[in-house]
């Protein structure tokens, strides 16, 4: 084996620049394959972190309407629903969120973005939930005291909740259920667009769910379909997000691919030359005894080889283009795009770039080892 | 001259089959994918922005700030639009016609199956014919609003459809239920290939406020048309100038927005093409990796015909004749990959639209392979195939005579 090996290196290092070439062709395609697939698992992983630990127990009550929860004034959850919510078996405990659009004013510059206003008695049941922690608050260039104007009533800044990680979300200004109501008048009291529960110990959310909706529904004497809110676990929800992300990150992985099918069809063609060149060196190898499988074996390693060294080159290569991407992304708010290097990704990737080179070595390979030696031998 | 250098180059080709074929199938896997992947994205790019109906050129559209795509125009606002202005707008100079918009949201019953839906306000009396004129709203089946139709609707095209949300063709003379309230449809508007429009439920602004509106005096948008369409630009900064009068906000801190739709689609279709140009990156990879085939197999080329490259330069060849010789036949294989390339393309673009629209069933899914992208697909693989078919051929060029007349493979 440590024979053949270095038989075959010796050919790849003579035909440097061919050879280069062949492996810049699988190697770009690696990076990509690599770079997109990193930034995939990366989000799935933070999804599965979310739902592990936001998720578990709790589910979501949005009223139905269309836009963003809370915006449209038609459709809401009320007090009495809340309230009603609340009695039902394997409810530990909920709490109705108002969101609305709110201007905040600081040192002559506004902008416009959600405020989310509850009863600060829940304040751990809406923390966890939407997995923000005022420990490992962000300053933003603001400091605590800070007064800032919302809607043109002065606000003064107690705390900074952790990045989640996109700049929506993280734009959001969280203040107490009565300010909102003093904010926006009582127009919106007790109009929720969004309620947020944890079930009891041992429940299963999505079970809960089904049934949360089917009692929400009879006691509003709304029929099936008509319901003016949806129920869903936090985790179903994440799911269906996740699913999202999986499909379109699909698709560009599978954009990338093509360029493997190109690549394969390089090395295949550079094993044809290869063979073409050696015919006589294959001749002289037959007539003193070398079999069939052999000549095969070796354009195969060899073919394997160009697939190896490409491989690794574009994982190193994608490891940097996928960090690069990552702080690019997380320089403009989105920290939730943070690429993640599992081993196996690593080692599949590889994998799959020798693959596609010793499969593409194939026929060049088995073309090779039909040669009969002594037509070989007088080739010119 | 040139034409026997297409003629070796072609003759080389040839005589190298399969390897020509091989290096050819890099570029044409790589110009398929090119061309199929803009075409389906022009095409659905340009049935998103086709939803977004008026477009007349003479329109105004005036809302409050709030957060965008939160739903309809505004919904998540902070300082709304009082339903009074319009009249002071209306006196602006050069406005022609200015109109309260509401949009809402309401439970639509057919069929005995319920789901939200879009209610428009269409304004009565006078502001009627200037109105629909400017949504250009005409009806298939039946007839458009009349004042005084307080229990009768007209509905969007998508309503007739067998396969709506309420699983049955709604026609004129049907009855359906807005929040519970029984409304008689007396007419279908014709297709509008907006899902806005096509789904929506128009009624008249008087009915609309007494039966769905919760807040009366805030208005979702304000439409304005303009009367000289060169003057649009003029008559946005007078409107801009009142309503800051009357908002009493100072230059640069509006709290509202006037623009054209023009403008308005003009960033969604950026985002769009954004993604769009992303997804080709990904494709290019691919042709990248084609153009690195054709420069290994121009370079073998060149290896294996090290001897007659000496030939020809011993009776007399200039180097600039080899350098054409390779580069010719470099940028033949890149053109004929590109031609194959553009035909798979089109096939593959079209049938996966016609195949993704009948399984999807939505008519958004269209290609569209523009001629200039046809052009430019070939154009690129031409170049791809000299540029990465220029460094070999200079080798080539450059050999000594003596030398490779000598030289034995």
């Amino acid at each position: 084996m440590k024979e053949e090996l270095k038989y075959v290196i010796q050919n790849i290092s003579h035909r440097k620049l061919r050879s280069g070439l062949s492996i810049l062709s699988i190697l770009i395609g690696i990076t990509a394959i690599f770079a997109l697939l990193s930034f995939g698992f990366g989000i799935q992983a933070y999804i599965d972190s979310i739902a592990s630990e936001a998720g578990v127990d709790k589910l979501f009550i949005q009223a139905r309407g269309i836009g963003a929860p809370g915006t449209d004034q038609n459709f809401f959850i009320s007090k009495e629903d809340i309230d009603f919510v609340k009695k039902q078996i394997g409810v530990n405990e909920i709490v109705g969120l108002y969101m609305k659009a709110g201007e905040i004013e600081s040192r002559n510059q506004k902008r416009i973005n959600f405020a989310t206003a509850f009863d600060t008695k829940y304040l751990r049941l809406v923390e966890e939930s939407f997995a923000i922690d005022i420990a490992a608050g962000r300053s933003l260039g603001l400091i605590l005291g800070d007064k800032v104007i919302i809607n043109s009533k002065e606000f003064e800044i107690v705390g900074f909740y952790s990045s989640v990680g996109n700049p929506q979300d993280d734009a959001n200004i969280y203040m107490t259920k009565q300010a909102a109501e003093e904010l926006y008048g009582e127009d919106i009291k007790d109009k929720f667009g969004f309620a947020i529960i944890r079930a009891e110990k041992g429940v299963n959310p999505t079970e809960l769910a089904e049934r949360i909706k089917e009692k929400l529904r009879k006691h509003n004497n709304q029929e099936e379909g008509e319901e003016n809110f949806f129920v869903q676990s936090f985790e179903d929800a994440l799911q269906t997000f996740g699913n999202i992300i999986t499909i379109i990150n699909s698709v560009l992985v599978l954009i990338a691919v093509i360029s493997m099918i190109v690549a394969f069809v390089n090395i295949m063609n550079t094993m044809y030359t290869a063979v073409l060149e050696r015919t006589k060196e294959i001749g002289i190898m037959k007539s003193i005894g070398a079999r069939n499988e052999f000549i095969r074996f070796i354009f195969v390693l060899e073919a394997g080889l160009l697939g190896f060294i490409g491989g690794i080159l574009g994982v190193i290569l994608g490891f940097i283009v996928a960090k690069i991407g990552g702080t690019t992304a997380a320089n403009a708010g989105f920290s939730l795009l943070k690429p993640t290097f599992p081993i196996w990704l690593t080692l599949g990737c590889i994998a799959f770039a020798t693959l596609v080179g010793a499969c593409s070595g194939y026929f060049p390979a088995r073309q090779a080892s039909k040669l009969k030696p002594v037509d070989a031998l007088r080739y010119e | 001259m040139i034409k026997d250098y297409f003629l070796l180059a072609y003759r080389n080709i040839i005589k190298r089959g399969l390897r020509s074929w091989l290096t050819m199938i890099g570029i044409f896997i790589g110009i398929a994918a090119v061309v199929a992947l803009i075409g389906l994205g022009e095409g659905l790019r340009g049935a998103i922005t086709a939803q977004f109906g008026i477009l007349g050129t003479d329109v105004l559209s005036i809302r409050a700030s709030g957060i965008d795509f939160a739903g309809p125009p505004g919904t998540a606002v902070i300082n709304p639009l009082k339903d009074d202005l319009v009249d002071k707008i209306e006196n602006v100079q050069g406005v022609e016609s200015a109109f309260n918009r509401f949009i809402d949201s309401a439970i639509v019953e057919f069929n005995e199956i319920r789901d939200t839906g879009f209610i428009g306000s269409v304004p009565t009396e006078e502001d009627r014919k200037p109105f629909e004129e400017m949504l250009n709203l005409e009806v298939e089946d039946g007839r458009l609003l009349r004042d005084g139709d307080s229990k009768r609707v007209v509905l969007g095209n998508n309503f007739k459809d067998e396969d709506n949300r309420f699983r049955k063709s709604v026609i004129v003379g049907d009855r359906i239920l807005i929040n519970k309230e029984i409304f008689e449809v007396v007419g279908i508007l014709k297709r509008k290939g907006s899902f806005i429009l096509d789904g929506a439920v128009f009624m008249n602004e008087d009915v609309l406020l007494d039966k769905v509106r919760t807040n009366d005096e805030e208005v979702n948008i304000i439409a304005v048309k303009v009367r000289d369409e060169n003057e649009i630009e003029r008559v946005k900064e007078n409107i801009e100038k009142l309503m800051r009068k009357e908002r009493d906000v100072d230059r640069g801190e509006e709290d509202f927005i006037v623009e054209s739709p023009q403008a308005a689609l003009k960033s969604l279709d950026s985002t769009l093409f954004a993604v769009q140009m992303f997804v080709v990156i990904i494709a290019i990879i691919s042709l990248l990796v084609g153009g690195i085939g054709i420069m290994n197999t121009m370079y073998t080329s060149v290896v294996e015909r090290t001897k007659e490259v000496g030939i020809m330069k011993a009776i007399g060849a200039k180097n600039s004749a080899i350098f054409s010789l390779f580069f010719i036949e470099s940028g033949l294989l890149g053109s004929v990959g590109g031609v194959v390339g553009v035909i798979m393309g089109l096939i593959f673009s079209y049938g996966s639209a016609a195949l993704g629209r009948a399984i999807l069933g939505t008519s958004l899914i269209q290609a569209k392979v523009s001629l200039p992208l046809i052009i430019g697909a070939l154009a690129f693989s031409f170049v791809i195939g000299t540029i990465f078919g220029s460094l070999p051929a200079y080798q080539a060029s450059k050999l000594r005579p003596i030398e490779s007349i000598r030289k034995v493979i």
